[in-house]
C-alpha cells in the first residue's frame, strides 16, 4: 500500500476508534434507568462492550499501518520555532 | 498439605527462579552502562516487548483494584475495559513521533527528551525537574501501592503462614536483588513469564466463575436481585466520569515513565508497532475478565466495606480452591501469576525510578550520565522507604491510588505530546503550565474536591496547563538560535 493511501485509511481507522468510544458511553440513554439484557448483559453494556471490540480490531489495524521509522527524518520538530 | 502450605511451598519456587533469571541476566549483560541496565542494549524483540509491556501495564491495580471497583460501582466499571484501551489508542500520538528521536539521540530516560527538545532555552533546566519531580511522585505511589498488594497476595496464597509485613519486605527485598543483578533484561525476561501466567490464570477463573454462575445472562439476573442500581444506566456524573477517565488514563498512562523507557527499549520501529497491535487486545483478556470477576463478587460477598471490596479477588480464589485438589492447585497458579504481575510492575517502576533520580534529577543539563549504579543504590533507598509507608498505610483503596497519581501525572502531558507535535511550544510557558495545572489539582486533593460534575480535577487542571503553555508560549518573545543543535 502506498504511503499515502496508508495514512489516510489509519487516519480513518482512528478516527472511527474516536466515534465508538462516543458511542460507548450512554449518554444517550435515561440516566438512572433500567436496561433491557442483550447477549447476557444489560444491553448499555453490551453496545459498550461491542464497542470495545471494534475499536481493540480498528486500533490494530491502524497500528500496522503506523509508519515508526528508526531515523529522525524531521529533526527541526524537536527544538526549532 | 494444606492450602497455605502448597501456596507456601509454590511461592518459595517461584522466588528461587526469579533469582535464577537474575543470575542468568547478570551473566548475560554486555557492559556496566546506562542503556545496558536501563533499556537492555534497546534489543527487546516482539515477544518479550509485548509480555513486558502487558505485565508493566496490569499490575496489582488491574488485579485487585479493579475487580474491587467493579463490586463497588456495577456494570458502569465496563469503563475499564474501554480506558485500559484508550492507552493503546493515546500511544498513536507519542511513539512515531518520540521513538525515532530516541533512537538518534540514545534517550535513556524520559527526561534525556525534555533535555534534547528544550535545550538552550531559559527555564529548560527547571521544566526537566518539574517534569522529574511529578513522575517521581506518581512512580513512588505505584510502588506503594504494588507493594501493598504483593502483602496482601503473600498473606492470602500462604493462608497467613506468610504475614503481609513479612510478605512486603520479603517480596521487596526479591525484586531488588534481580533488578540490581539484571537491570532490564532481568525485568523484561520475569514479565514475560509472568504475562503469561497472569493470563493463564485469569482465563481459568474467568471461565470457572461464568460457568458456575450458569452462564452471563444468569449471573446478571443474580447481580440485578441483590443490587438492582448495578444493573442501571449510569447517572449523568457517572457517565461523565466515564469519559473523564478515559482521557485521564489515556493521556497520563502513556507518559509513565517505564512505559516511555520501553519505546526506547524496543528493538526496531517495527517490533514496535507490532507489540502495540497485540496489546490493543489485552484488555479484553484481563480488564474485561477481572470486571466479571468483580461483579461475580456482588451475589457472593454482599455488604463488603470500601477497602474490603479490594479483597474480592482473593476471596473468589479461596472459594474456588475448596472445590478440589486440583482447584486448589489452579487457584494457587492465579495467585502466583497475580503476584507475580504485580512484582513485575513494582521491578518496572523501581527501575524507572532509580534511572529517572539519577539522570533527570542529579544530572546537570550538559553534566556526565549517571551511570547504572547511583540508579541502584537510589533505587534501593526508596525501596526501603516504600516497604516503610506501605506497613503503616495498609488501609487505602487501590484505586484512589491510582486516581491520585494520574491527576499529577497527566501534568506532565503537554512537555511530551505537545512538545512533539508543536515547534512553538517554549520551556517557560511550559513549566507556568505545569505549576498551574499541578496547583489546581493539588487543591482538589486538599479540599476534597476530587471530582467536578464527574470530571477529574486533574483533567480540569491539564486543560487550564495546555491554554497556559499554548497561550504564553504563542506571546513568548524568545526564539531558538537557528544554529543550535536541535
Amino acid at each position: 500500500m502506498r504511503v499515502g493511501v496508508r495514512r489516510r485509511v489509519r487516519a480513518i481507522l482512528l478516527g472511527a476508534v474516536g466515534v465508538l468510544y462516543l458511542v460507548s458511553i450512554p449518554w444517550y440513554r435515561a440516566p438512572g434507568s433500567e436496561a433491557p439484557i442483550a447477549f447476557g448483559l444489560p444491553s448499555w453494556v453490551a453496545v459498550a462492550l461491542g464497542c470495545y471490540l471494534a475499536v481493540a480490531v480498528l486500533n490494530a489495524a491502524a497500528w500496522l499501518l503506523t509508519d515508526v521509522p528508526d531515523e529522525s527524518a524531521d529533526e527541526p520538530d524537536a527544538g526549532e520555532s | 498439605m494444606s492450602f497455605g502450605e502448597l501456596g507456601t511451598g509454590a511461592l518459595i519456587v517461584y522466588l528461587i527462579g526469579l533469582a535464577g533469571v537474575a543470575e542468568l541476566a547478570r551473566r548475560l549483560r554486555r557492559d556496566g552502562s546506562a542503556s545496558d541496565h536501563f533499556l537492555a542494549s534497546r534489543d527487546l524483540g516482539v515477544f518479550v516487548l509485548f509480555l513486558t509491556l502487558y505485565a508493566t501495564a496490569y499490575s496489582g491495580n488491574s488485579l485487585l483494584g479493579y475487580p474491587g471497583e467493579a463490586y463497588r460501582r456495577g456494570f458502569s466499571w465496563i469503563m475499564a475495559t474501554g480506558f485500559m484501551m484508550s492507552i493503546i489508542v493515546c500511544f498513536h500520538i507519542l511513539v512515531p513521533k518520540l521513538r525515532p528521536l530516541a533512537v538518534r539521540h540514545r534517550f535513556v530516560t524520559p527526561g534525556d527528551f525534555v533535555r534534547f527538545r528544550f535545550a538552550g532555552e531559559p527555564g529548560a533546566d527547571a521544566l526537566r525537574a518539574a517534569v522529574a519531580v511529578l513522575m517521581a511522585v506518581a512512580l513512588a505511589n505505584f510502588l506503594f501501592a504494588q507493594l501493598k498488594a504483593m502483602g496482601e497476595m503473600a498473606e492470602l496464597v500462604t493462608d497467613g503462614i506468610v504475614t503481609y509485613e513479612l510478605g512486603v519486605v520479603v517480596l521487596a527485598a526479591m525484586i531488588l536483588v534481580y533488578e540490581t543483578l539484571g537491570g532490564m533484561r532481568a525485568v523484561a525476561w520475569t514479565d514475560a513469564a509472568q504475562g503469561v501466567l497472569m493470563l493463564v490464570g485469569l482465563a481459568a477463573l474467568g471461565t470457572w466463575l461464568l460457568v458456575a454462575a450458569g452462564g452471563l445472562e444468569a449471573l446478571t439476573t443474580s447481580i440485578r436481585d441483590v443490587r438492582e442500581e448495578a444493573t442501571f444506566v449510569p447517572l449523568a456524573t457517572e457517565q461523565a466520569n466515564w469519559a473523564s477517565t478515559i482521557v485521564l488514563l489515556g493521556l497520563a498512562s502513556i507518559i509513565y515513565p517505564q512505559a516511555i523507557q520501553r519505546v526506547y527499549a524496543a528493538r526496531d520501529g517495527r517490533t514496535l508497532k507490532r507489540s502495540f497491535a497485540l496489546m490493543t487486545f489485552m484488555p479484553l483478556t484481563t480488564t474485561l475478565v477481572v470486571t466479571l470477576i468483580g461483579l461475580a463478587a456482588i451475589p457472593r460477598f454482599a455488604g463488603l466495606g470500601e477497602v474490603e471490596a479490594d479483597r474480592v479477588m482473593p476471596l473468589l480464589l479461596g472459594e474456588w480452591a475448596e472445590v478440589g485438589p486440583l482447584y486448589a492447585a489452579a487457584a494457587i497458579a492465579v495467585f502466583l501469576g497475580a503476584l507475580a504481575a504485580i512484582m513485575s510492575t513494582a521491578d518496572s517502576v523501581l527501575l524507572s525510578l532509580g534511572s529517572l533520580l539519577a539522570d533527570d534529577l542529579l544530572r546537570g543539563s550538559d553534566g556526565q550520565a549517571a551511570g547504572a549504579d547511583l540508579g541502584k543504590k537510589i533505587a534501593a533507598g526508596i525501596m526501603v522507604a516504600m516497604v516503610v509507608v506501605a506497613m503503616a498505610a495498609r488501609d487505602v483503596t487501590l484505586w484512589g491510588l491510582i486516581e491520585l497519581k494520574m491527576e499529577l501525572l497527566i501534568q506532565c502531558v503537554p512537555v511530551f505530546l505537545v512538545a512533539l507535535h508543536w515547534r512553538g511550544l517554549r520551556a517557560r510557558p511550559a513549566l507556568a503550565g505545569i505549576a498551574v495545572g499541578t496547583a489546581i489539582a493539588v487543591a482538589g486533593l486538599v479540599f476534597d474536591a476530587k471530582r467536578i460534575g464527574g470530571v477529574h480535577i486533574g483533567v480540569i487542571g491539564l486543560c487550564a496547563n495546555l491554554a497556559v503553555a499554548c497561550v504564553a508560549s504563542r506571546l513568548s518573545a524568545y526564539r531558538p538560535d537557528s544554529r543550535s543543535p536541535v
